[in-house]
C-alpha cells in the first residue's frame, strides 16, 4: 500500500506537469483539489482519469465518480486495491 | 495618438525587454527555453508548467511587460485592456502532440485545451484577471497595418491599452514579438506601421548578432 | 448605429441551403444522427452535413486537387449568402471567416496515408492551415481586398461578424462577407471526449439531465453591406445587426465561470451598444452547448442580464449539433431568419428545468408573436465570450 502511494506520488508529479513540487510535498491526505492543498482544477481531475486508465488499467466513466477517488492519495491508493481486489 | 510603451521580443536564442537582452538560452541545459526564462526571472505560476508552448510565451512575454511597466494594469479597469494577438501557424505545435496523443489511444484532455490557439489570451486574462476584448487571428505573415487597424477599432470601442502580441512557434522556430499600445505615453514611439516594423525587426537583428557570436 | 445584412448562406446537419435548413427548423427536426467516420467503426451521435466530399467538391466547380472539407463547406455557405455580387472597382469587399479545425480531416488523412506507407501526398498538408480555408473561399469568389482568419474556439463565427461590422462603421470597407466553417473530425471528437463532455443520448441543452454536447459541422455566411454597396449592388436589407461586444470570462482555459461574469459583460455590452432595450429582445439564441458547465454558467449570466423577465429562449444545436467555429455565424443566419419569418425556434430533447435557475426554454415552435429583435450568444473556450443584437431596424 505504502509503495502504491509513492507510485501515485511520482504518477501525479508526471502526469500533470507539477514541477515545482516533490513527492515529499504530498502528504497521504493532502487535499488534492483544495487550494490549501495542490488546488488541482477540473482539466487536472480528468488527466487523473487518464492516469488511472494508463498506469492501473482502470477505467472510470464517470466524472463524478472521481470526485471521491481523487480526494488525496489515500483515496486514490485505496480504490485502486478495491477496483483491483 | 497613440504609442507602443513597451515591448518584449522572445526568439529560438534570445530574450530582450524594451530591446534589452534580458536572457540567452543555456543549450546546455536540460531546461526547456522558456522554463530558463521562468527560472531566471524568478515568476511563480505553477500552472506555467502545464500550459502550452504559444501560452507560456504569452505568459512569459506579457509578465516581463508588466514588469518593465509596472503602473500599467493599475491605470486601466479590469475589462478597458485589450488583447489583439496573432500567428500564421496557429496552434499547430501542440496539435501535432494531440493527434499523436490520441492515436495512440490515449487523448490528453489537457493537452486538447490547448488545441486553440486563443487559449493563450485566455490564461493572461485568467493570470490578471482582464474581461476586456480579446481576438485573436491567423494570417499569412506579421503585417504592421493589421495591428494599427484593429487596435484603432479596440481603442475607439471602450478598451484603453491593448496587449497586441506577434506568437508564431512551429518547430525549432521561435517568433514572438509582444507589445503594449497605450493611449498616452511620455517619450516613447508613436504607434504608426513604420515604427512598428523598426522595433519587430529589431528583435531579428539582434538574432542575427546573436547568433553570429556563436 | 447598425449595420445592414443584405445576404445569408447556410449549410448545416438539418439542410444545404437557407431555405433546407428553415423547413426543418418549422418542422423541429433535429438533423443530429449516428454517425461514424470512414476509417473507424466507432458510432456516435453527430450532426453531420448530408452531403459527401465528392459531392460538395463537384458541384463547388473548384479546380484545386486538395481542398478540406471546413473549405467545402464554407464555399457552398459563401457563395450562398454572396449570391451573385460583382466586383466593382468603387466597392472595396472583404471576407472574414473563422474556423478551428482548418484542414485537420485533410490532415487526418495524410497522416493515415503516411503511417500505413501508401500514397500519402505532402501537398495534402497545405490545407492544414486554418488561413487556407479563408484564402480558398475568397480565391474562389474573387474577393481580394481584405482577408482575414479568425481562431477563437466556439465564439470565432460572432467574433467574425463583430469584426466585419466594425470595419463598415470604420469606413475602411464597402461590404464584407462574414461567417465561419468547421467540418467533423476525430481530433475534435476525440478531445470532447478526453474532455468527458461528449454527450452519447442526443444533447439536451438546458435540461437538468444533460450530459455534454454532440459535435456538429456546418458552415454560414452573412454578407453586410453599406449604403454605397447597396447602391450599386441593389440588394434588398433582410435584418439589421445593431450591438456587438466580446469579453473575457478570465476564470479557467475551458470551464465558464459559476457567476457568468464574462457572458453577463457580452450580453449586457452588446444589448447597450444596439440601443434596444432588454425588454424589447424577443427571443435569445443561446449557446446552449448541452454540458453541464454552460448551460448552468449562461443561465445564471442570463437572470443576471435579464433578471426575472428572461425572454424567450432556446438553443438551436439540439438541431445541428455544436459546430464550433461555425455556430456563432450558423445561429447568426437562424436570428435573422427568425425576424424575416417571426418565429422563435424550440429547444428539443428539454423536460425538465435545471434547478438552480429554474430556467424553461421554448420547446414548441412560435410563429404568431412578432420578433423584432433577437440576442444571440457564442461562447468559445479560453474564455471568449461574444454576443450579437439583430433587429428588424436600424
Amino acid at each position: 500500500m505504502d509503495d502504491l502511494k509513492e507510485e501515485l506520488k511520482r504518477q501525479l508529479i508526471e502526469q500533470l506537469n507539477l514541477e515545482e513540487i516533490t513527492p515529499a510535498d504530498i502528504d497521504d491526505d493532502t487535499l488534492l483539489f483544495s487550494d490549501k492543498g495542490l488546488g488541482l482544477d477540473s482539466i487536472d481531475a480528468l488527466e487523473l482519469i487518464v492516469l488511472l486508465e494508463k498506469y492501473h488499467g482502470i477505467q472510470v466513466t464517470k466524472p463524478e465518480e472521481g470526485k471521491e477517488v481523487f480526494r488525496s492519495v489515500n483515496s486514490m491508493a485505496e480504490y485502486i486495491l478495491k477496483r483491483k481486489g | 495618438m497613440k504609442f507602443i510603451t513597451a515591448y518584449a521580443h522572445l526568439k529560438e536564442n534570445i530574450c530582450a525587454v524594451n530591446g534589452e537582452m534580458i536572457c540567452r538560452r543555456d543549450k546546455d541545459s536540460g531546461d526547456s527555453w522558456f522554463k530558463q526564462i521562468y527560472k531566471q526571472q524568478e515568476f511563480v505560476y505553477p500552472k506555467f508548467h502545464k500550459m502550452d508552448v504559444l501560452s507560456q510565451a504569452g505568459f512569459l512575454t506579457s509578465k516581463l511587460i508588466k514588469r518593465a511597466n509596472p503602473q500599467f494594469a493599475e491605470k486601466y479597469k479590469d475589462d478597458e485592456i485589450a488583447m489583439l494577438f496573432a500567428n500564421q501557424s496557429g496552434s499547430a505545435e501542440t496539435d501535432q502532440k494531440f493527434v499523436h496523443a490520441y492515436r495512440n489511444g490515449a487523448p490528453s484532455p489537457s493537452l486538447f485545451v490547448y488545441t486553440l490557439p486563443n487559449i493563450v489570451m485566455g490564461e493572461i486574462a485568467i493570470l490578471n484577471k482582464w474581461y476586456g476584448e480579446s481576438l485573436f487571428a491567423v494570417l499569412p505573415e506579421f503585417d504592421p497595418e493589421f495591428y494599427i487597424n484593429h487596435c484603432h477599432i479596440l481603442l475607439s470601442a471602450g478598451s484603453e491599452a491593448v496587449l497586441c502580441s506577434w506568437l508564431e512557434i512551429a518547430g525549432n522556430q521561435i517568433d514572438v514579438f509582444t507589445f503594449l499600445i497605450e493611449k498616452e505615453g511620455e517619450n516613447r514611439s508613436e504607434f504608426t506601421a513604420d515604427n512598428l516594423s523598426k522595433i519587430a525587426f529589431a528583435g531579428n537583428l539582434h538574432k542575427t548578432e546573436i547568433n553570429a557570436n556563436y | 448605429m447598425s449595420v445592414r445584412i443584405t445576404g445569408i448562406g447556410v449549410v448545416s446537419a438539418i439542410g444545404l441551403s437557407v431555405q433546407e435548413n428553415l423547413l426543418a427548423l418549422k418542422e423541429s427536426r433535429t438533423g443530429i444522427m449516428p454517425f461514424s467516420f470512414l476509417d473507424d467503426d466507432k458510432i456516435f451521435l453527430a450532426g453531420a452535413v448530408k452531403a459527401t466530399n465528392p459531392v460538395l467538391k463537384k458541384e463547388s466547380k473548384t479546380q484545386s486537387q486538395f481542398i478540406s472539407r471546413t473549405t467545402l463547406l464554407g464555399l457552398k455557405a459563401a457563395r450562398e449568402a454572396y449570391g451573385n455580387a460583382k466586383q466593382h472597382n468603387q466597392i472595396r469587399t472583404g471576407i472574414i471567416s473563422a474556423t478551428s479545425v482548418g484542414g485537420m480531416d485533410q490532415s487526418e488523412q495524410f497522416y493515415n496515408a503516411y503511417l500505413d506507407g501508401t500514397d500519402a501526398d505532402f501537398a495534402m498538408l497545405g490545407t492544414h492551415d486554418s488561413g487556407s480555408t479563408t484564402e480558398r473561399i475568397a480565391a474562389e469568389l474573387g474577393i481580394s481586398g481584405y482577408i482575414n482568419t479568425l481562431s477563437t474556439a466556439c465564439s470565432s463565427g460572432a467574433n467574425a461578424i463583430m469584426l466585419g461590422a466594425r470595419l463598415l462603421m470604420q469606413g475602411k470597407l464597402d461590404r464584407v462577407l462574414v461567417g465561419g466553417t468547421d467540418a467533423l473530425t476525430n481530433f475534435t471528437v476525440n478531445g470532447f471526449r478526453s474532455l468527458m463532455i461528449y454527450d452519447e443520448q442526443w444533447c439536451r441543452p438546458f435540461d437538468e439531465s444533460r450530459e455534454g454536447l454532440n459535435l456538429g459541422e456546418g458552415a454560414a455566411f452573412l454578407l453586410l453591406e453599406n449604403e454605397k454597396s447597396i447602391r450599386f449592388s441593389g440588394n434588398r436589407t433582410l435584418a439589421f445587426l445593431n450591438g456587438w461586444a466580446n469579453a473575457a470570462d478570465a476564470f479557467h482555459q475551458t470551464a465558464s465561470s459559476p457567476e457568468g461574469k464574462g457572458a453577463t459583460l457580452a450580453m449586457q455590452k452588446a444589448i447597450e451598444k444596439s440601443g434596444i432595450s432588454p425588454s424589447q429582445i424577443s427571443y435569445i439564441n443561446a449557446h446552449g452547448t448541452g454540458t453541464k458547465n454552460n448551460d448552468l454558467s449562461e443561465s445564471v449570466a442570463l437572470t443576471n442580464v435579464f433578471g426575472d423577465q428572461v425572454p424567450a429562449f432556446s438553443s438551436t444545436k439540439s438541431f445541428t449539433g455544436h459546430t464550433l467555429a461555425a455556430a456563432g455565424a450558423v445561429e447568426a443566419v437562424f436570428s435573422v431568419l427568425a425576424i424575416q419569418n417571426q418565429l422563435i425556434y424550440p429547444n428539443i430533447n428539454f423536460s425538465t428545468p435545471i434547478t438552480e435557475t429554474g430556467l424553461e426554454p421554448v420547446t414548441i415552435l412560435q410563429a404568431e408573436k412578432p420578433v423584432h429583435a433577437v440576442l444571440s450568444n457564442s461562447f468559445g473556450f479560453g474564455g471568449n465570450n461574444s454576443s450579437l443584437v439583430f433587429s428588424d431596424h436600424a
